[in-house]
């Protein structure tokens, strides 16, 4: 079913069975399952007390639970604009995400709230209906990608039409809702097919979450299902696994798909709301073009959408990126593709400098670069991926150690994501391989 | 418990939960995700297995500053171990 509204969406479903279960979640150690009307009316009530702030962007720090589900739909429903923020990025990027998107007012655990000290700001110049998502592992420059609720339905829609799901199905929901991926594939998905949502307890519960919820889908960045499938927590009643927001090594997809279970694999960007093209068929790298997008390939290899439903209306107070990356309705990505001969979309490599990394998150060079000169001054340096690694080349002319380098960044290091964390620093002897214009090259490093 | 203690104790789960480790000295000073190849997965089941054993709990928030096994020392005995 396509929906424009989050609300329209419950209201349809609670309409046709209002018995059946929307979520289920934790509470005091056993299940509890909420049926579509009672969630209907958890967002109805919640959203009469938020109408009072209308016009005024709420920022949602998430943490997956049953409470900000509906703290998510009764804002949007109320009026407000909302940003969904990482409950668990460290304090620096929550406070400059706060700013970054005008926050009027916060939801989140009280305590990190007083923590971060929060101050609204003035009126926010996000619009009703908006939903703000920041870009991952932008965690010192904010970014805020501008989707609203119908490119995010559109989006849900996409994925049910590829891969529906019934009623009867229970879409098990681990990955944090901050992320479009999450909040899409994880939630919104398994709602619009009027199927059954499973709220994970959290990085706690990774190992034993299938077993206490038993699902029969699951969204998984590639570094979750590896962890799943190489421990054997697939649960029996598991039929179907999407994957996406990272690169997946096809010997995961077989040994998931070796179980009997369905495996997809999708591809799309916080920009476009989710998933444009998702594999159907035995080879997970050729994907179907979802309904509403188009794609087609420039001349240099870049993919580029037209996807007027799904894709995002800009980059919040920030035209001049938007003006890069959308023109004339056409969103270029920055990832290289080709078409098959049976309009099957394949991923060959990014043109961005960026790492994408299997748990998701991503890491602009160029930018973290220019965040470790300030801790390196006068050093000669610049990332490269080695075996899903980070390595820091340095050429450092004060003779400094590795040892000594690596002990200088462990700020930058604490302040991001694990997988993003530098392994190791190389030293180099000379300076950096760089071109006329400055820009090193990374294949020689 | 002393630091040792919880030093020894610590560096048996890990090694558990990660047997390509068993081999590996195993230093306060260790990165836990690199000198360790640690992904972040393994990390988590760690910090797990490392709270249920000494009865505490770590905020999730902390995780990411948990840079080297003395790190991880220290927030075990800051809450409780």
């Amino acid at each position: 079913m396509r929906f424009a509204s989050f609300f329209g969406m419950l209201e349809h479903w609670t309409g046709v069975s209002p018995d059946a279960p929307a979520l289920i979640h934790e509470e005091n150690g056993e299940k509890r399952t909420v049926s579509y009307a009672q969630l209907l009316a958890a967002v109805r009530d919640r959203a009469e007390v938020l109408k009072s702030c209308a016009g005024r962007c709420e920022a949602i720090l998430a943490d997956g639970s049953y409470d900000c589900v509906v703290e998510v739909f009764a804002a949007v429903d109320a009026g407000l604009p909302v940003a969904l923020l990482d409950a668990n990025a460290p304090d620096e990027a929550l406070t400059e995400q706060l700013n970054a998107c005008d926050a009027g007012l916060v939801w989140g655990d009280e305590d990190l709230c007083e923590e971060l000290g929060f101050a609204a700001t003035g009126r926010t110049e996000a619009q009703l209906g908006d939903v703000l998502f920041f870009t991952s592992g932008t965690t010192h420059r904010a970014k805020a990608v501008v989707l609203t609720e119908q490119s995010l339905c559109s989006s849900a829609y996409n994925g049910g039409a590829l891969l529906p799901l019934a009623p009867s199905d229970t879409l098990m929901c681990m990955l944090p809702l901050s992320h479009v991926f999450g909040f899409v594939c994880g939630l919104l998905w398994g709602l619009s097919c009027g199927a059954c949502v499973a709220l994970g307890r959290g990085a706690r519960h990774y190992a034993d979450d299938l077993a206490f919820f038993e699902p029969t889908a699951l969204s998984a960045v590639p570094l979750l299902l590896g962890f799943l499938v190489q421990r054997d927590l697939l649960n029996p009643s598991l039929k179907l696994i999407l994957v996406g927001a990272g690169d997946c090594p096809p010997l995961l997809l077989a040994l998931a798909a070796a179980k009997g279970i369905r495996v997809s694999f999708g591809y799309g960007l916080t920009e476009t709301s989710s998933g444009v093209a998702l594999s159907l068929e035995d080879d997970p790298y050729a994907m179907t073009v979802c309904p509403d997008d188009q794609i087609r390939i420039a001349e240099d290899g870049e993919i580029v959408l037209y996807a007027p439903t799904c894709v995002m209306k800009g980059y919040y107070k920030n035209s001049a990126a938007t003006a890069e990356v959308l023109k004339d309705g056409w969103l270029y990505t920055g990832d290289l593709g080709l078409l098959d001969g049976k309009g099957k979309l394949h991923i060959t490599g990014r043109k961005k400098d960026m790492l994408v990394f299997s748990d998701g998150t991503k890491l602009f060079l160029p930018e973290a670069e220019a965040q470790l000169s300030a801790l390196l001054p006068g050093v000669d340096l610049a990332l490269a991926q080695e075996k899903e690694k980070v390595v820091l080349h340095v050429y450092a002319q004060n003779g400094a150690t590795e040892a000594e380098i690596m002990n200088t960044i462990k700020p930058w290091q604490q302040a991001h994501d694990r997988s993003q964390q530098i392994a190791r620093a190389a030293l180099h002897e000379s300076p950096l391989p760089r071109t006329a214009t400055g820009k090193v090259k990374r294949w020689k490093l | 418990m002393t630091r040792q203690e919880l030093y020894e104790r610590t560096v048996k789960i890990i090694r558990d939960c990660v047997p390509e480790l068993a081999d590996m000295e195993i230093t306060e000073d260790s990165v836990v995700n690199t000198d360790m190849g640690m992904d972040s997965m393994n990390f988590i089941l760690v910090i797990c297995k490392l709270e249920a054993e000494f009865g505490v709990k770590i905020p999730n928030r902390l995780w990411k500053k948990l840079s080297t096994l003395g790190d991880v020392l220290d927030a075990l005995q800051k809450y409780g171990a």
